[in-house]
């Protein structure tokens, strides 16, 4: 399998995760978004590990995938303080930034 | 090494602490707790004057410690002459200043903080001699500025806002807050242009010390010179109250607190006109003899303009606001005419002014606590209840249009003989008609708030000074006099200091 | 005798007035009484100094004396000094003042009786100051300490005139005093800048360029047409008879006012050369002197003519010593101080009596008030130019000047001046002290007691007998002096004469009625209208207000105002650029991408 359809597949599956990010209201829609960017970049990573030899890039990756976790805590903890005070997750209607 | 200088600069900064720890109740504490650290900074500059050396001159009491070695940051300090002078400057000011807002009633604490740390800030750019440590000095005096006047100062709709009211209603024109803003923002793009020329000759000078000396000693490109000095002009001329960057001074002045409004106009328009001179005019001698003819002929305009404009105001606090922009003129003309005695009046009418306006401004303020307006208008036959008042107040415009006898005839005889020997003489003519001018307008508000019929009965809580005001009133009103008649007691260390500089300059500004 | 070094006397002279008036202004101004007797042993300590100093200097004229200390550096070197200096001129000008101050200040123990004792204290205090500054002045060794006196006379001569300052007419002369005065101290500053630019010092000695001379003598003059109040800076002095009445003798009549001719008198080497100056000064000296005159007479307020009568006479002055007769001008300085105080300590014995300087309510007083009276017509007469009083010998010797430089005009225009002034003494004689009195105050009046009978009678001794120490005086000055009878002089003694006649003719007998010539009248109402006085205010109020005004709203809407734009455009532009903070997170993640798609696309292909 060449490095060429390993990179293919990632930016897909970026892509798919841009859209999401763009395209969704719902907080938790956007964070799945996230998470899919956050993995095509994963894929990346220990692609090019598997191709120029050396784990760096795996050992990487993990370190990465535990910070996602990380961050999907974080994210989700935001999602709920967000319901616990509008009842609702929709992100469009949390516009109390707007100048 | 000693220390005497570190204790000037830290004494105001110790008692500010302090201040923290006392509790907002204990009000006498407060007040005598700055007024301890104030009269040791005082005492200190009586010290340092005492122990210059007048045969020897240059930098003395020099004293080092190192903040960041690797980008030749040093906390360097050491006084010169002109130094000297201006610490005792402000050394006066602030006992005085202090003592004339004993009556404050309102957070007298957080007041006497602010005002306490300011005051640690314009000593430390006197005796500084490392350019970042000046500059971090300078920043340290204009900052706590605009909480002063924005919380303590005093909003009145002076300004009739004429063709152009729907602007000055989105600004809030003759608020506080307006003030304190206009103020600040003025002064911080002065400041931003000083840093600019700074980080120029920083990098120009080998990018390995800020000190004074070493930066001095570089022979900087002509190019440099010749942006760099403007930036510095306009830098530290915003805060000098240079020609058309004055107009926070009027509003500054009227809106801010007593001993804001004696500390700012009396001693923090000097750091202005001290940074042109100093660092300016010192380090960059080629760009000061190119652009003198510039920074004379804004002075003259300064000089005139303020005067006149002092002339048309019918607001007490803007007439004494608008003579410090015609008295600043008076500095910078002296040291745009780089000649001996300009020099010596330039920084001598610092001094005399410094003295002279805080006298002013602590009169307004006390006539402004009781007549609770500032209109000359509504004002008449005053000295009938407060004579002592008068009297202080009228000595103070003696010295103001330049009467013998008093500190301020010196120091413009001075910088009026040296315009005249400078290389455009007919500055000399309307630097003269200014102080004709002066006395116009000066006479003219003794006249109206405290001579003829009156006060009308709508003035009941008139009273003379009373208590500390009296102290205030009689340190800066008896040192009007001396150094009036004895002008040798501050001339001596500036006369000192003024040749070697000027020398460095006329050299260094040589083809 | 005591015997104590001429520098000792000059200090005692010169420093006891000063310490008297600091004493007095910090601890004495609550008891009047004890003010006055501190200011008046001062000033007679001065008066027995000055008079001793004098005595000395009769002895061996030639002598002087000068001492010195540094007062400004200049890299270390002295730029100023101050000091005393001790010589004929200097001391004579000491006697006067002195004599004249004691005498006025021993009037004023009477006259100001019925001022409050505050009032009273603060009276002798400025008394005591001007008594400094003026001997300030005239001990000067070089310009600038006579400048430093000039100026400080300039501001008691206000404190004085705005004695009562509460009411508004006084607190309006006052300053107005010091604005004038003011206008004209410009023209000495910037004299002395240039003096010591071009000489190196403030000494009058000093030998310049014949340009710088002409600069040099020509600003000072300017100060000196408004301190001794010439044309068209007489303005002030009428004015300032706002003061009390022995101000008004002291200073705006015998000494402060003649300091503008003490100043040409002692920096006269400079003066001598330039002599398109002293022509300058021959022609506006003499001018002065008729102008003044003409509308001395028709003032109906005793003060007033006694005011333009000064100016008057300070023209005869100038004109003197524009012509070149130091002499003549220092002379008719000294015996003009002397009528004229006693001319206004006079004065205000009837205005102490009447209560009102207006001629008009006055009348028959020579019935009631002899002493007066008799002290009066002496000091009138005087001024008159009749032979025998001091009056006489120097514009006799003024005119006699004038005669032999062959300056025709000026001598024409004083001639003149000379009938007129007396003519119009004639007239305040014979409106004030004789025919009937014309309202009830002038009835009841009498003289005053001995502190105010006193000075009178000093002076119309002095008035009597100054005259004859002229040629004294002259050795004293270093200058001759010989009298005789020439023809200016026997034509000048005539038309004072003839000036006499006519008041009498018109005021006492009432034989010629002035309302009988047609071409008098223009001129009355001219001199009347107060032209000069009303083309300064119109100058001061439309034109340097104008100025001002327009400067202070270019200064708060345009120079402010572009601040202030610059403020509001700021506050305009944000809150237009705020819509683009939608608070949308899914517009900022969007800016978010394409921003990378750019920067990426930049990296590649930029």
């Amino acid at each position: 399998m060449p490095l060429t359809s390993v990179l293919l597949l990632s930016m897909a599956l970026f892509c798919i995760g841009v859209f999401g990010v763009l395209s969704r209201r719902n907080a938790i829609g956007i964070l799945l978004g996230v998470e899919l960017m956050a993995n095509a970049v994963n894929i990346n990573l220990v692609a090019f590990s598997r191709f120029q030899g050396g784990v760096v890039g795996q050992v990487f990756a993990v370190f990465a995938i535990a910070l996602t976790v990380a961050e999907v805590v974080v994210g989700l903890a935001l999602v709920i303080l967000l319901y616990r005070s509008r009842k609702d997750v929709r992100v469009d209607e949390a516009n109390a930034l707007s100048g | 090494m000693t220390h005497w200088l570190s204790l000037i600069v830290a004494a105001p900064a110790v008692a500010a602490l302090l201040l923290i720890a006392v509790p907002a109740s204990a009000r006498l504490l407060v007040r005598w707790v700055s007024l301890a650290g104030a009269l040791v900074s005082l005492f200190g500059s009586i010290e340092v004057a005492r122990q210059y050396d007048t045969v020897a001159g240059g930098l003395q009491l020099v004293e080092s410690y190192p903040v960041v070695p690797s980008l030749g940051i040093h906390l360097t300090l050491a006084v010169d002459g002109w130094g000297v002078s201006l610490l005792l400057l402000t050394g006066i000011i602030i006992v005085a200043g202090v003592m004339a807002t004993w009556t404050l009633k309102d957070r007298e604490k957080e007041f006497y903080i602010f005002l306490l740390v300011l005051v640690a800030g314009v000593f430390g750019v006197f005796v500084s001699q490392d350019l970042f440590i000046f500059f971090l000095f300078y920043e340290i005096a204009v900052l706590p500025m605009y909480l002063l006047i924005g919380i303590w100062g005093s909003s009145q709709a002076v300004t009739e806002a004429g063709p152009f009211r729907y602007v000055w209603k989105v600004l809030d024109i003759g608020g506080k807050q307006y003030a304190a803003m206009k103020l600040t923002l003025m002064l911080l793009v002065g400041s931003a242009f000083i840093l600019a020329a700074m980080f120029g000759l920083y990098v120009a000078a080998g990018s390995s010390s800020f000190d004074l000396a070493h930066l001095g000693s570089v022979k900087y490109d002509r190019t440099l010179q010749l942006w760099a000095f403007p930036f510095l002009w306009l830098g530290f001329g915003s805060l000098a109250g240079v020609f058309p960057f004055h107009t926070w001074s009027p509003d500054g002045h009227a809106s801010a607190p007593t001993a804001v409004s004696m500390l700012h106009a009396g001693v923090l328009m000097k750091l202005g006109a001290f940074g042109i001179m100093r660092v300016g005019m010192v380090l960059l001698p080629e760009g000061a003899l190119t652009w003198a003819p510039l920074v004379g002929g804004v002075a003259v305009v300064n000089i005139v303009y303020g005067a006149l404009s002092a002339m048309s105001q019918k607001d007490l606090k803007y007439i004494i606001a608008y003579s410090s922009v015609s008295h600043m003129g008076i500095v910078l003309l002296g040291a745009a005419t780089l000649t001996p005695n300009g020099w010596n009046g330039a920084v001598y009418q610092m001094f005399a002014h410094g003295i002279m306006t805080g006298l002013f401004f602590a009169l307004v303020g006390l006539v402004y606590e009781r007549a609770h307006t500032r209109l000359i208008g509504k004002m008449g036959g005053f000295a009938r209840v407060m004579p002592g008042v008068a009297v202080f107040f009228t000595l103070a415009g003696l010295s103001s249009l330049g009467l013998p006898g008093t500190a301020g005839f010196v120091a413009e005889l001075l910088v009026f003989l040296g315009a005249y020997q400078s290389a455009h003489s007919w500055w000399a003519i309307p630097a003269i008609l200014g102080a004709f001018i002066t006395a116009v307008y000066v006479l003219r508000a003794v006249r109206a708030i405290f001579w003829g019929k009156g006060p009308s009965r709508e003035f009941s809580e008139l009273s003379d000074a009373r208590g500390t005001e009296w102290a205030a009133l009689w340190i800066l009103g008896l040192s009007l006099i001396a150094f009036g008649v004895w002008p040798d007691l501050i001339l001596v260390f500036i006369d000192r200091t003024t040749p070697d500089y000027l020398l460095l300059v006329l050299a260094g500004g040589a083809p | 005798m005591i015997v104590l070094p001429p520098l000792v006397w000059a200090l005692l002279a010169l420093f006891c007035p000063l310490l008297a008036a600091i004493f007095i202004g910090l601890f004495a101004r609550y008891s009047g009484r004890f003010s006055s007797w501190l200011s008046l042993a001062a000033v007679l300590t001065s008066l027995g100094a000055a008079i001793t100093l004098l005595r000395a200097q009769l002895a061996r004229p030639e002598r002087f004396l000068e001492e010195t200390v540094r007062w400004l550096p200049q890299g270390g070197e002295t730029l100023a000094e101050l000091g005393i200096r001790l010589d004929g001129t200097s001391i004579t000008m000491l006697v006067v003042v002195t004599a004249v101050a004691t005498l006025v200040q021993v009037f004023s123990l009477e006259y100001m009786q019925e001022e409050s004792s505050h009032a009273f204290g603060r009276y002798f205090g400025y008394h005591s100051l001007f008594v400094f500054s003026m001997n300030l002045l005239v001990l000067a060794p070089n310009l600038l300490q006579l400048f430093l006196g000039w100026e400080l006379v300039g501001l008691t001569s206000y404190l004085l005139i705005g004695f009562y300052w509460r009411k508004p007419s006084a607190a309006r002369a006052a300053v107005k005093a010091f604005w004038m005065t003011k206008l004209a101290d410009m023209g000495l500053v910037l004299g002395l800048v240039v003096l010591f630019t071009h000489s190196g010092g403030f000494s009058w000695t000093a030998t310049l360029t014949p340009e710088v001379a002409t600069w040099v003598s020509g600003l000072l003059f300017l100060a000196v047409m408004g301190k001794s109040a010439q044309f068209p800076l007489h303005v002030w002095l009428p004015d300032a008879m706002e003061g009390p009445t022995p101000v008004s003798a002291l200073l705006h009549a015998a000494t402060m006012v003649a300091a503008g001719v003490y100043l040409i008198v002692r920096t006269f080497p400079l003066f001598e050369q330039a002599p398109d100056t002293l022509t300058v000064m021959t022609y506006l000296g003499a001018f002065t002197a008729l102008f003044a005159a003409v509308i001395a007479v028709v003032q109906t307020d005793i003060k007033k003519v006694l005011a333009y009568s000064t100016c008057s006479q300070l023209g005869y002055m100038i004109a003197a010593l524009g012509a070149g007769s130091v002499m003549a001008g220092y002379f008719h300085l000294t015996t003009h101080a002397c009528f004229k105080a006693l001319l206004f300590l006079g004065a205000g014995a009837v205005i102490h009596a009447v209560h009102s300087n207006e001629l008009s309510k006055m009348g028959g007083l020579s019935r009631s008030m002899k002493l007066t009276t008799v002290t009066f017509v002496i000091g009138a007469l005087a001024l008159a130019g009749v032979p025998g009083l001091a009056g006489f010998f120097s514009k006799d010797l003024i005119l006699e000047t004038l005669y032999e430089k062959r300056l025709w005009v000026p001598l024409g225009l004083l001639l003149a001046a000379a009938g007129l002034t007396a003519f119009y003494m004639g007239r305040v004689v014979l409106l004030a002290f004789f025919g009937e009195p014309r309202s009830r105050a002038a009835e009841h009046a009498h003289d005053g007691d001995a502190a105010m009978s006193a000075p009178l009678i000093a002076l119309a001794v002095a008035t009597v007998g100054v005259g004859y120490a002229a040629s004294r005086f002259a050795a004293l000055i270093g200058a001759s002096y010989a009298f005789h009878v020439g023809p200016v002089g026997v034509l000048g003694t005539a038309l004072g004469l003839g000036g006499l006649a006519l008041a009498y003719m018109v005021y006492g007998s009432g034989a010629v009625r002035l309302e009988s010539f047609a071409l008098l009248a223009p001129v009355g109402r001219l001199a009347r209208s107060g032209g000069v006085d009303r083309a300064w205010q119109y100058g001061f109020r439309r034109i340097a207000l104008g100025i001002a005004a327009a400067v202070g709203f270019i200064d708060r809407y345009v120079i402010d105002g572009f601040m202030n734009f610059l403020g509001w455009g700021t506050i305009v532009l944000a809150r237009r650029l705020r819509r683009l903070q939608t608070g949308n997170v899914s517009d900022y993640v969007l800016a978010v991408v394409v921003g990378t798609i750019a920067l990426v696309a930049w990296g590649l292909y930029g």
